[in-house]
């Protein structure tokens, strides 16, 4: 391989270091991987969304010439007897398995040597189902006698789950609770009390890569080439399955075309991995763009807000009943409503707060993670009801988020600190872009003109473990040994300039080697805006690792201090010969606080926070709803940027997507099936979609804790996102929509309702 | 997708014969851009494929009639080469306006002008265009050749009153001097997206007045249609609100727009008022 042109350390905006291969199109991926005697699957799916199975009739699919077998969960749980897997709950079978909890759930799968023929035979095969009642809708799901599942099962990695296990009779896979304060009595003596309920919908993350596994179990080992963000992960899970030893399981990740979350945990892993193990052979199964929306989706989410607010503008007391659509299988939603959960007052300084947050089952594809861990939904909540607060008070929303804001590492609700938080520095940074103290023209007309603001926080998944290995090479040369994927957002960059400003070297004579859990030590998963930031502290130490184990051979061959005898030269006199490594090796765990679980409250609840702040102008046609965001200005704090090219990739990349959640995107259905589940119908932005105005940028901060000041930014400009442009269309309209996503008909109706006039907001 | 066989007939002739009246399974493609897409979804599953990319003759190029008064258009035209004929472009320039937000550059390399017409998915954006210039089809089958007008080609959703071992060969359509045409594509959720409505119109225009006209709607209906009621309210008269007001409502009487995922009938209604009137009011200004 040719050497590459990086010679970046911390701060140098240098190119990724794959998008050569990547663009000549010689990156591997696995949708791209064939193996000798490999089997292709192709999945049959529930037509119903909720249901137990009387027959499933694969005659007709096994008689198909070519196809090898037809495999049901009665075959899988011959060679793994507990099929039923999930990070937070052990809820999910391989295939359906008696029931049905969605339409469009794996049911069977037909193997064979040519993908298109086990696609001709899966359509022939049928299945006959007792209906049974569905429920899709969050707020129905907590109080309906309609039960997805029989008996909850929680997983036993997460204590605060413990309390549900065998829990019968309930939809509700979570109740989070966080209690700081009281505020029933601060809403009776506050001057004001609003409350506002929201609703966000559910999407899908829409990697253009779908998703795709190759297993191949042989001689009592099981190798698995997977389209994973977290290969650690899958290990454990596959280990546990099989009861196998970890060392037994080797899970490999190339490149991913995509991940933004879905691609977490595990997901076709166990099937594939049970499917080779049927029948001795590689088996691939690689979905379609549209299968993907039947595989992990965002949560919806119902929201419910109140505030107790003093004449002054100080917020008194908050309180927060949020509901999480989980779809029928619990995945990491559990984890999303928590956190997410955490956070759900805002960013702001209240003495009074009380959350309530919950995780439903409901007969819907299922939710987990999604580029924003929950944050996004829940800030779409907060801050268009600051908004609609400030209006209702005739205070200008800047001057009114400034007051209540968390500055100077004031303890957010759970009593974190927000130590290095920069919130007031975003918000003025906003601010001072978007001209705010300036007059701005709303129109009188057609065409209405609005803006507004919205900032957000979160926090961390916590606590989790970055391993990372540095191997010097005895020419010099370097290895870094991470599970850290890349799967688009520049991690091998980033990892090779922060091994490179400690080591003293260049960037490019450290090669980053790819996850492959027989080589690379245990990370928890490329996730929830963390890598950097963990994994990132990690390499930093094993690079001081191998130098102080440098500083050791330069004593033991006698070096006088202060020598700068090249390495190869050290390793030849201790040799006598090219050869020999030196082997740093780091961890990384940070500091972590369990909250109590009555209460929720913790001291160190999140390892950093994200911030990020939006400022949006829009027009609106006020004859048709059409909406125009002409201005986006996205304002993130990540500490101290490595890479400053790459954060604008990131902000500017995480804007763009949840600019489709914002106004275009919505899996909508209907009697309980999807009815828009492919890209013709269900649209994510393009090009033409974004705003001429479009700023991404990144205020200058320190995370202290991070390395070389700096912490993860591949979500936090999807926090405040949505809530920004729902305030800036308030503004031209005069109007607040409540659900997302802001569609041109809705808006419409929203005029219609407001009586077809158009009032001139705050 | 089970095996099938691809053809490559070299005269029209023989295409025919390969075709077969009774089995749907046995199609012809043009660029093929359509029928993959459906292929790919399991939605047709074919035994034969006659491909029609080695004709030529008639099925190819553009050209004007001996009496100089309309163009005939080969069915295997792409819309590449449409998009780019400085003919079409001085004579029908809402031909080229057309291209820019349809589908992208590889598919308009590839897709044919007979491929298109004949996919009769009433969300495609040249059909209604050809309706409203008032084209016709050249259609030839073993029974010989036929002509008949681009909306009697459209039988309802995906559906033509071709026969199975029918071709079009080539599309007539007139050139007015004097009449300016545009077509409207409205898009309601990506800005790149199949219409919610697609509004053609053609025109002739004096002063205030709109002398004669062809309005079509397409996309909100099972097939391109001609909106007969609101052209008649149209017809003669001076431009001003109120006019376009009754047109729009002569246009919603006279359709019966359904619900889906592009928008609910009601709102695609009202959106159909207000883009019938702002079509006309720009088609009045463009002076094109
Ligand atoms: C990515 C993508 C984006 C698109 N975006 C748009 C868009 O924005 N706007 C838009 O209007 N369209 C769009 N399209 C659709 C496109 O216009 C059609 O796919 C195309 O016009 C079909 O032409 P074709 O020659 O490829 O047809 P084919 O796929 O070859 O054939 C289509 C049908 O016509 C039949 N047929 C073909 N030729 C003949 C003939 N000479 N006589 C009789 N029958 C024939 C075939 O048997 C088949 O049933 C898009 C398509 C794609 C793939």
């Amino acid at each position: 391989m040719s050497v590459r042109a990086l010679s970046g350390r911390v701060g140098d905006s240098v190119p990724r270091v794959e998008s050569r291969e990547k663009v000549t199109g010689t990156v591997e991926y696995i949708h791209h991987l064939e193996l000798p005697r490999m089997l292709h699957g192709v999945i049959f799916r529930s037509a119903v969304p909720h249901g137990r199975i009387r027959r499933i009739d694969v005659a007709a699919a096994a008689a198909v010439p070519g196809v090898h077998r037809v495999v049901t969960i009665d075959d899988i749980r011959s060679v793994i007897p507990n099929p039923y897997y999930g990070p937070a709950f052990h809820d999910q079978p391989i295939l359906a398995d008696g029931k049905v909890r969605f339409a469009g759930e794996p049911v069977a799968v037909v193997l064979a040597a040519d993908r298109h023929v086990a696609a001709e035979a899966a359509a022939l095969i049928t299945a006959e189902y007792d209906e049974l009642p569905a429920v899709l809708d969050e707020v129905e799901a907590m109080t309906s006698d309609v039960m997805v599942h029989d008996e909850l099962k929680p997983a036993v990695t997460f204590p605060d789950l413990k309390h549900l296990k065998g829990r019968r009779g309930t939809n509700v896979a979570l109740d989070y609770r966080l209690r700081h304060g009281d505020p029933e009595t601060a809403f009776a003596t506050a001057d004001h009390v609003f409350e506002h309920t929201f609703r966000t919908q559910q999407t899908m993350h829409t990697p253009m890569e779908p998703f795709v596994t190759v297993a191949d179990v042989a001689n009592g080992r099981a190798t698995l080439h997977t389209a994973s963000q977290g290969p650690s992960f899958v290990r454990i899970e596959i280990a546990r399955l099989l009861g196998w030893p970890e060392n037994r399981v080797r899970v490999r990740v190339p490149y991913l075309g995509g991940g933004f979350g879905g691609k977490l945990y595990i997901k076709l892993e166990a099937l594939v991995t049970a499917l080779s193990l049927l029948v001795g052979r590689p088996v691939k199964v690689a979905l379609t763009m549209e299968e993907q929306f039947y595989m992990v989706t965002r949560h919806p989410c119902t929201f419910t807000i109140r505030s107790g607010v003093n004449a002054d503008g100080r917020i008194v007391a908050r309180t927060c009943k949020v509901v999480w659509n989980g779809g029928a299988y619990a995945d990491i939603g559990p984890r999303v409503t928590q956190k997410a959960g955490f956070t759900s007052a805002g960013p702001y300084d209240i003495d009074h707060v009380a959350i309530d947050s919950c995780a439903v089952y409901t007969n819907r594809p299922p939710a987990g993670a999604f580029r924003g861990f929950g944050a996004p939904q829940t800030a779409w909540a907060y801050e268009c009801h600051m908004d609609m607060i400030a209006a209702a008070m005739g205070l200008d929303p800047v001057a009114f988020r400034r007051k209540n804001l968390l500055r100077d590492g004031r303890p957010q609700a759970s009593g974190t600190p927000t130590d290095d938080a920069a919130l007031d520095i975003v918000l003025d940074d906003i601010e001072r872009r978007m001209n705010w103290a300036a007059p701005f023209d709303r129109g009188s007309g057609r065409i209405r003109r609005g803006r507004g603001i919205a900032i957000g926080f979160k926090g961390i998944t916590a606590p989790t473990t970055s391993v990372a290995i540095v191997n010097l090479y005895a020419d010099g040369s370097c290895g870094l040994y991470i599970s850290t994927v890349d799967m688009g957002q520049g991690s091998d960059t980033i990892m090779a300039q922060i091994a490179a400003e400690e080591l003293d070297m260049d960037a490019s004579l450290i090669r980053v080697v790819h996850p492959d859990t027989d080589v690379t030590p245990y990370d928890m998963g490329t996730l929830g805006s963390r890598s950097t930031f963990h994994m990132g502290n990690a390499v930093r130490r094993a690079a001081q690792d191998a130098r102080s184990k440098i500083a050791a051979l330069a004593d033991e061959l006698g070096l006088p201090p202060g020598s700068n005898l090249p390495l190869p030269e050290m390793l030849k006199k201790k040799y006598g010969m090219q050869a020999g490594n030196i082997i740093g090796t780091g961890s990384y765990i940070p500091d972590y606080e369990k909250p109590d679980t009555q209460t929720g409250r913790t001291r160190m609840g999140t390892p950093f926070w994200g911030v990020g702040g939006t400022g949006a102008e829009v027009e609106v046609d006020t004859e048709t709803g059409e909406l125009t965001i002409t201005r986006l200005i996205s304002v993130v704090d990540v500490g101290t940027a490595i890479n400053p090219k790459l954060v604008q990739a990131q902000v500017s990349g995480a804007v763009i997507m949840q600019l489709g959640a914002t106004t275009l995107e919505d899996m909508i259905y209907r009697d309980g099936h999807l009815t828009n589940g492919s890209l013709a119908d269900y649209k994510i932005p393009t090009l033409l979609d974004i705003p001429r105005d479009f700023v991404n940028v990144h205020v200058d901060t320190e995370q202290r804790t991070g390395p070389f000041g700096a912490k993860g930014a591949g979500e936090i400009s999807t926090i405040a996102l949505s809530a920004a442009i729902g305030n800036a269309l308030a503004d031209a309209i005069g109007v607040h929509v409540l659900d997302l996503p802001l569609t041109p008909e809705k808006i419409f109706y929203a005029l219609q309702a407001a009586g077809g006039r158009t009032v001139t907001g705050a | 997708m089970a095996s099938f066989d691809l053809v490559e007939p070299r005269s029209l002739e023989e295409a025919i014969g390969l075709l077969d009246p009774e089995d749907p399974a046995v199609r012809p493609v043009g660029g093929g851009t359509a029928l993959m897409l459906m292929m790919k979804a399991q939605i047709y599953k074919p035994q034969r494929l006659v491909c029609l990319r080695r004709l030529g003759g008639r099925l190819s190029g553009i050209a004007w009639d001996a009496a100089g008064s309309r163009f005939r258009i080969g069915a295997l035209t792409t819309f590449a080469a449409l998009e780019h004929s400085p003919e079409i472009a001085a004579h029908l320039p809402v031909v080229p306006r057309t291209m820019t937000t349809l589908a992208n550059v590889r598919v308009r390399n590839v897709a044919t002008v007979g491929g298109n017409i004949a996919h009769a998915d009433p969300h495609l954006d040249l059909p209604p265009v050809w309706l409203s210039l008032g084209a016709r089809v050249l259609v030839i089958g073993p029974a010989g050749e036929r002509t008949l007008d681009v909306a009697d080609v459209f039988a309802g959703y995906y559906e033509t009153t071709l026969a199975n071992d029918e071709l079009i060969v080539a599309l007539d359509v007139p050139v007015r001097p004097g009449w300016r045409s545009t077509y409207v594509k409205v898009t309601t959720r990506a800005q790149h997206d199949w219409p919610a409505l697609g509004i053609a119109l053609s025109a002739a225009v004096s002063g205030r007045v709109v002398t004669d006209l062809r309005l079509v709607l397409s996309a909100a209906l099972d097939k391109p249609t001609r909106l007969v009621a609101a052209e008649a309210v149209l017809r003669g008269a001076e431009i001003d609100d109120a006019v376009l007001r009754r047109a729009g409502d002569a246009a919603v009487a006279e359709t019966e727009i359904v619900t889906d995922s592009r928008g609910s009938a009601d709102y695609k209604q009202h959106l159909l008022r207000v883009h019938l009137g702002r079509t006309v009011r720009s088609l009045m200004e463009s002076g094109t």
